[in-house]
């Protein structure tokens, strides 16, 4: 089904007939593919079609949200209905505004839509990726390589007349290369994936990811642990952006900041990070992972300054908080599917460069760590730690890059790491994941410049004192 | 208006619409679920969630490739569709002698999994409980100024598997969960423990019991201090415990093993823990989380030890991992959902309880670190068993807690943890996850810190 402006209409008019002051639909069909390559063998292809609708009919602050899987105008009715009936206010019936569609500039080109390139064609460069990863080095043991693609197509229409279409393409190529030397088994991974279509995925894209993926296995095989302690960090803008996104990003959703949930919360035009720091969020970054037309209560995506030279200028809302905090509506009300309400999250977060050159960086360090991967991370908000998991790194010993440890995770606190970085450099390194929050998945994109962190606790193995 | 079909016409109309294709077989999924939630914060709903999902997941099977199409549209078309898409991609896949569907009979025995009266009760009912876990979390402290989000869930799941060889089975449960993150306040430091928990009975759960353990672990990170980079005994409760061991689960998974990537592979019959490690994955205990009378292939499920006191007894199975080892299925190919393959993982996995109380255990330790919280725990990486994780804790001497600890990192590896557990207590706990755990004890683990 296709869902129209009338079925949208007559939806949020059946929500709103039992009382409830404001009401929203939220349509999908969602188109997924998804094929593995791993131990030499195309073993698992998986085709799917998802489809349905989620009902928000809220009152002041109370809201109720029904969702299902929607085949027709029936099934959608039937949710509506559900929503009507859980809301049980006594307002009276409320009118829905003229519905009246517009159009949206999507920021991300699809110049081939995956769904249009046979099938051979996406096996073929998962082929290319096990040959060359297993080409790589005798010490590669084993090889994985996933493709997925996902096409979503929305609807979100509400009471105050708004209906508004997109489709988001999303690409995914993973490569896992496993390395095994002696009894010790290591693992190395590497993504491409973004917003644009299947012109994003070339020889020569699946043979630098596939690189990346093997020298890391094959270096940290061989690598030395981490040190346990406290050190000075250089963080390359090769390893991307994690660091931003956990140990800054969440804190400045909306949603903690609210009710004194961040250590970010009442701290508006207040100075949150050192003079040099600059964050963004931009969900209309062309073809980044974390790019949209419009967040998934449609509202227009921004490029938003969260923090300008160390002030803190806002937050990341969506429309509840927006009005809640008296803020603008930044477009950043996610949600991982029909299944859920949507969330204040990151779409590309990025510390902005600096003036410093990132090769004077590195060589002012005369002992320290120096990180060109980065992870998977976790803050905790309320307090302001963070983890985030270190996936390439080496020592610096006397201004150079030295040898290649493994295993190490950096610790700290947002605002303190934030108040301390002292060289931010003239470069921009991206990386791209699935952010969880509350259950749900979002995919975003991180960047950042190279940074210098004078002192920060990295997690490792204890060394016997010398 | 389409056509709808109920869940066992669904099934029947796939697996007759699998038959009729020129294939070797097939395998038919559905999962029909219904489930409410209810949000509170600081004692006001804020949203009431009533959620329906209901699909398919087919696998087709043609001389030794095997396809897998999902679809949430039941109807007669939609059916058909979602048929013909997993037998066109199977085309793609590389033929594997060993895929296979089931083809011995299962039973439904009664694991009391299913509990009546859920869709009677009424949202103050589901709300109350909600407020009762803020309101035990109030009473732990007066420096508990508030919440992130207290959650009520509850829901019922109708499982429906059926084969091309007349395999065929059905199930119903249900489940309530709670869960809460309070936040503990004093001058400029502030601090926030979750915890919840899950059962298949309402009466099960706790809101009490849930709100004290919220608030305490708050509260008990409020002042903490740096720590100094050591190597020290950690001691991890039954919920931290549990957290740990489910990063060992993948190691288990036969087919990491027999595609090298797991540190297990060929240690059948050999020491890879302490002699006080016993790990068991029960998926018949009854109204257990993770119980269920099969697994996502429509395999019976079992009883096993994994670990008997140190020595490697076995791995968790699915019908193809089985038959390259030529081992009996042991029915662990599990369902995430309708829209996602088997795949291996444990149902009650859990580390058995030893003798000492856990007071007994730790009061025998010189100088230790309790941990109350882990960071980062999804980054363990299962192929090398490195962890390096973001922690809070209490440092401990003779069992006695000193101070709380902020900021560190501990570190190593899981096959060196598993040798290095010199303590197992007799308080075993299931948590949210399904996982168990009693306390234990790891005899060293390096520490970074200030």
């Amino acid at each position: 089904m296709a869902v129209t402006e009338q079925d949208a209409a007559r939806a949020l008019r059946t929500a709103l007939s039992r009382g409830g002051e404001w009401a929203e639909l939220f349509w999908e069909r969602h188109n997924v593919v998804t094929l593995t390559l791993d131990d030499n063998k195309l073993e698992d292809a998986i085709t799917g079609v998802d489809q349905g609708a989620g009902i928000r009919v809220t009152v002041g602050d109370r809201g109720v949200y029904a969702n299902g899987n929607v085949n027709d105008g029936d099934d959608l009715l039937a949710i509506a209905g559900r929503a009507a009936a859980a809301i049980a206010d006594d307002g009276g019936v409320r009118e829905v505004t003229a519905i009246s569609a517009d159009e949206l500039p999507r920021p991300s080109t699809v110049a081939i839509d995956p769904r249009t390139v046979p099938i051979e064609r996406k096996v073929e460069l998962m082929k290319l990726a096990n040959e060359r990863a297993r080409a790589f080095d005798p010490r590669v043991h084993q090889v994985t390589v996933l493709y997925r693609e996902s096409v979503q197509d929305i609807v979100v229409a509400n009471s105050e007349g708004r209906f508004r279409k997109d489709r988001r393409t999303r690409l995914v190529f993973g490569v896992l290369v496993t390395a095994k030397q002696g009894d010790v088994l290591e693992s190395g991974y590497k993504a491409k994936a973004g917003t644009e279509g299947f012109e994003m995925l070339t020889d020569a894209v699946v043979l630098e990811t596939t690189g990346t993926a093997a020298r890391l296995a094959v270096q940290n095989v061989a690598a030395e642990p981490a040190p346990a302690g406290t050190y000075t960090v250089v963080l390359s803008s090769e390893a991307g952006g994690t660091l931003i996104h956990e140990s800054v990003g969440h804190g400045l959703e909306a949603d903690l900041n609210l009710k004194g949930m961040s250590v970010y919360s009442g701290r508006l035009g207040q100075k949150v990070a050192s003079d040099l720091i600059t964050v963004l969020d931009d969900g209309t970054d062309p073809g980044k992972r974390g790019t949209q037309a419009m967040d998934d209560e449609g509202t227009q995506t921004h490029r938003t300054v969260l923090i300008e030279n160390g002030i803190l200028k806002t937050y990341l809302s969506d429309k509840k908080h927006a009005r809640k905090l008296g803020i603008a509506e930044s477009g950043n009300g996610r949600r991982e599917s029909f299944r859920h309400l949507p969330i204040c999250r990151m779409t590309t977060t990025m510390i902005a460069p600096g003036t410093s050159d990132p090769a004077a960086i590195l060589a002012s360090v005369k002992d320290g760590i120096f990180v060109k991967g980065m992870g998977g991370g976790q803050v905790d908000v309320v307090s302001g730690n963070f983890a985030f998991e270190i996936t390439e790194c080496y020592r610096i010993r006397d201004g150079k890059q030295a040898e290649p440890l493994r295993g190490a995770t950096l610790v700290g606190q947002g605002p303190t790491l934030m108040s301390e970085i002292d060289m931010v450099g003239s470069d921009l390194g991206y990386s791209v994941g699935t952010c969880g929050k509350d259950g749900q998945g979002a995919p975003v994109a991180d960047a950042q410049p190279t940074l210098r962190i004078p002192s920060v606790v990295v997690g490792g193995k204890v060394m016997a004192q010398a | 208006m389409s056509e709808k079909l109920a869940n066992e016409a669904v099934v029947d109309r796939a697996v007759a619409s699998i038959r009729g294709l020129r294939v070797d077989g097939g395998e038919v999924f559905l999962r029909d679920g219904q489930s409410t939630s209810i949000e509170v914060r600081d004692g006001e709903v804020e949203n009431v969630i009533t959620r329906g999902e209901r699909g398919i997941g087919l696998r087709v099977l043609r001389a030794g490739h095997v396809g897998f199409a999902y679809s949430s549209d039941l109807s007669p078309d939609g059916i058909e569709e979602c048929v013909t898409s997993a037998r066109d991609i199977a085309a793609v896949t590389e033929p594997d002698p060993d895929v296979s569907i089931a083809t011995r009979t299962i039973e439904s025995p009664d694991l009391n999994l299913y509990e009546q009266g859920i869709d009677g009760r009424s949202v103050t009912e589901r709300t109350s409980v909600a407020l009762a876990v803020e309101r035990a979390a109030r009473n732990v402290d007066a420096r508990i100024s508030g919440f992130r989000k207290t959650t009520y869930s509850d829901g019922t799941i109708t499982t429906i598997v059926a084969t091309t060889a007349d395999v065929r089975g059905t199930y119903r449960e249900t489940y309530f969960s709670i869960g809460t993150s309070a936040v503990a306040t004093a001058d400029e430091d502030r601090q926030i423990g979750y915890h919840g928990e899950a059962k298949r009975q309402f009466a099960a759960i706790d809101p009490e019991a849930v709100g004290r353990r919220s608030a305490e672990l708050a509260v008990g990170k409020l002042g903490a201090q740096t720590f100094k980079t050591q190597s020290l005994p950690i001691v991890l409760d039954p919920y931290m415990g549990m957290a740990l061991l489910g990063a060992l689960v993948p190691l288990f998974s036969a087919d990491s093993v027999i595609k090298g990537k797991s540190l297990f592979a060929g240690k059948l019959g050999e020491q890879v823990a302490s002699d006080r490690v016993t790990i068991i994955d029960d998926a018949r205990m009854p109204g257990a989380l993770r119980t269920a009378p099969f697994d996502g292939e429509g395999v019976a499920t079992t009883t096993r030890t994994l670990v008997d006191t140190g020595i490697l007894r076995g791995y968790l199975s699915s019908l193809k991992t089985s038959k390259k080892m030529v081992q009996a299925p042991t029915g662990n190919a599990r369902r995430g959902s309708y829209a996602t393959p088997s795949r291996i993982g444990a149902a009650n996995f859990h580390l058995a309880p030893g003798a000492p109380t856990p007071d007994a255990l730790i009061n025998g330790l010189d100088r230790a670190l309790r941990i109350s919280s882990l960071l980062n725990l999804h980054t363990i990486d299962p192929i090398s068993g490195e962890f390096s994780l973001g922690a809070t804790g209490d440092y401990l001497e003779k069992g006695e807690r000193r101070y709380p600890v902020r900021g560190i990192t501990i570190a190593g590896n899981l096959t060196t943890l598993l040798a290095s557990i010199t303590g197992v207590a007799n308080d075993l706990v299931f948590g949210a996850s399904g996982l168990g755990s009693p306390t234990f004890v790891i005899s060293e683990l390096s520490i970074g810190g200030a």
